[in-house]
């Protein structure tokens, strides 16, 4: 009994404990300072242009995936079918969002949001720094906005290998950067952990 | 409607450059402006007899197409982007309703409308959707074959305007039907002077567009079911 109780209280504990806790962070000392964390859509001269894979649910989902920078913090994300039809059309102003078009039968909140969650951190290039911290030869950089937080995982050369959104203790969300050539991200993966919902980016 | 169609064409609408109110104001300085426009768009409004020709021409060389084979490019433009979108592939057409787009660059990517599904090979992945009892689909479905062969001159689902261009043939058809128009605003088609499908623009109310330039032509070539298999 002594132990089953001990094991509850391990488990209540180790479930409390923050992301960084949980993930074998060791803090490190931090300057609070803004830095361009995310560099892959930094770029006004270039059409950034994405093959993607949309996995929800088990059900497969096929287009293109269009960015363009037009400012600073401003972009513009398009879908559309390899066939050319647009899904929908979105801008990032700093922390502005519009749905500039979206096609009726995605029309839904809960939908937006999602677009506007996972493309705005996409989007994002510069950042507030909270903490830091360090993860082998990885250094981890903690930013928070609208109470949620946010881990930038960089190598030993400074390259952006992943980002995780968290609540108070775990992972929500992961977008993983395993292709990178230069400053173009070559290959993205977008991975809810809330939701089965995966999204696979290809440069083209 | 000239200067409006120039717009839609994405090219630069003529603008110009000094005040028409105060010292060129004059009514003849805007009709030569109005007739620089059209004349510098090659484009006149077709007359009744001219139209009711094309139609005949279109829907004859249709009603005798039982294939086409064909290379196409595709230019998707978003108002947003430096360049447009540029995408190619094979298209193959067998009479009444099946069609195989088959993109080649810059993915692979090959789509199969055919027995009311929808045969998706997307670089090795294949699914399929079974549509059948979608009427949205069946008419997009039936719209594509008509658009390729060219015979969509349906007056009870688009509003038609009709203009010789530059030795061509150029038909605007405006989708009556608020379900589509929520899509498509406008399909420009382009004949030759065969009556066979050049070019496909199809406009969105944004006035984004994709345009599908086809070449490399062939008809009535034997296409057997293996070039509609996924």
């Amino acid at each position: 009994m002594r132990i089953l109780l001990s094991s509850i209280c391990l488990f209540l504990v180790w479930g409390c404990a923050s992301y960084p806790k949980k993930n074998n962070l060791e803090a490190r000392p931090t300057k609070s300072e803004y830095a361009t964390l995310n560099p892959y859509f930094s770029d006004t001269s270039k059409d950034y242009l994405y093959k993607a894979n949309l996995s929800l649910y088990k059900k497969e989902f096929s287009g293109l995936l269009i960015v363009k920078k037009l400012g600073a913090a401003h972009h513009r994300v398009a879908f559309t079918t390899e066939i050319g039809n647009k899904i929908f059309d979105l801008t990032f102003i700093d922390e502005d969002f519009k749905v500039n078009y979206i096609l009726n039968k995605m029309d839904r909140k809960p939908i937006i949001n999602l677009l506007k969650n996972d493309f705005g951190l996409l989007m994002k290039e510069r950042c507030q720094i909270r903490n830091t911290y360090g993860l082998n030869n990885d250094t981890v950089y903690e930013t928070e906005s609208q109470k949620k937080k946010f881990y930038y995982y960089l190598s030993e050369k400074g390259k952006l290998k992943k980002i995780v959104q968290s609540n108070r203790t775990k992972a929500q969300l992961t977008i993983l950067f395993p292709k990178v050539n230069g400053e173009q991200a070559d290959r993205i993966e977008v991975i809810h952990q809330d939701i089965d919902l995966t999204i696979s980016l290809k440069a083209i | 409607m000239h200067r409006f169609s120039f717009y839609l064409e994405g090219r630069p609408a003529p603008r110009l450059s000094f005040p028409l109110n105060k010292k060129y104001g004059s009514p003849a300085i805007l009709v030569f402006f109005v007739l620089f426009a059209t004349l510098a768009l090659g484009q006149t409004k077709m007359s009744a007899t001219e139209s009711e020709a094309l139609k005949a021409k279109v829907k004859s060389l249709a009603n005798n197409t039982r294939t086409i084979t064909s290379d196409f490019t595709q230019y998707k433009h978003l108002d947003f982007l430096s360049n447009d979108i540029e995408s190619s592939g094979k298209l193959a057409f067998r009479a009444p309703d099946q069609v195989k787009w088959q993109y080649v660059k810059p993915y692979a990517y090959s789509i199969v409308f055919k027995n009311q599904t929808l045969y998706i090979d997307d670089e090795g992945n294949k699914s399929n959707i079974d549509v059948s009892g979608n009427k949205l689909f069946e008419r997009l479905n039936h719209l594509i074959a008509a658009s390729i062969s060219g015979d969509m001159f349906d007056a009870e689902q688009f509003d038609m305007s009709f203009f010789n261009d530059s030795g061509k043939s150029l038909v605007h058809f405006m989708p009556k039907d608020p379900q589509f128009s929520e899509f498509i605003s406008a399909f420009h088609i382009t004949f030759n002077e065969l009556g066979e499908v050049e070019r496909v623009k199809m406009i969105e109310p944004s006035g984004d567009f994709t345009l599908i330039v086809f070449s490399n032509r062939k008809t009535n070539q034997p296409l057997s079911d293996a070039h509609f298999a996924q």
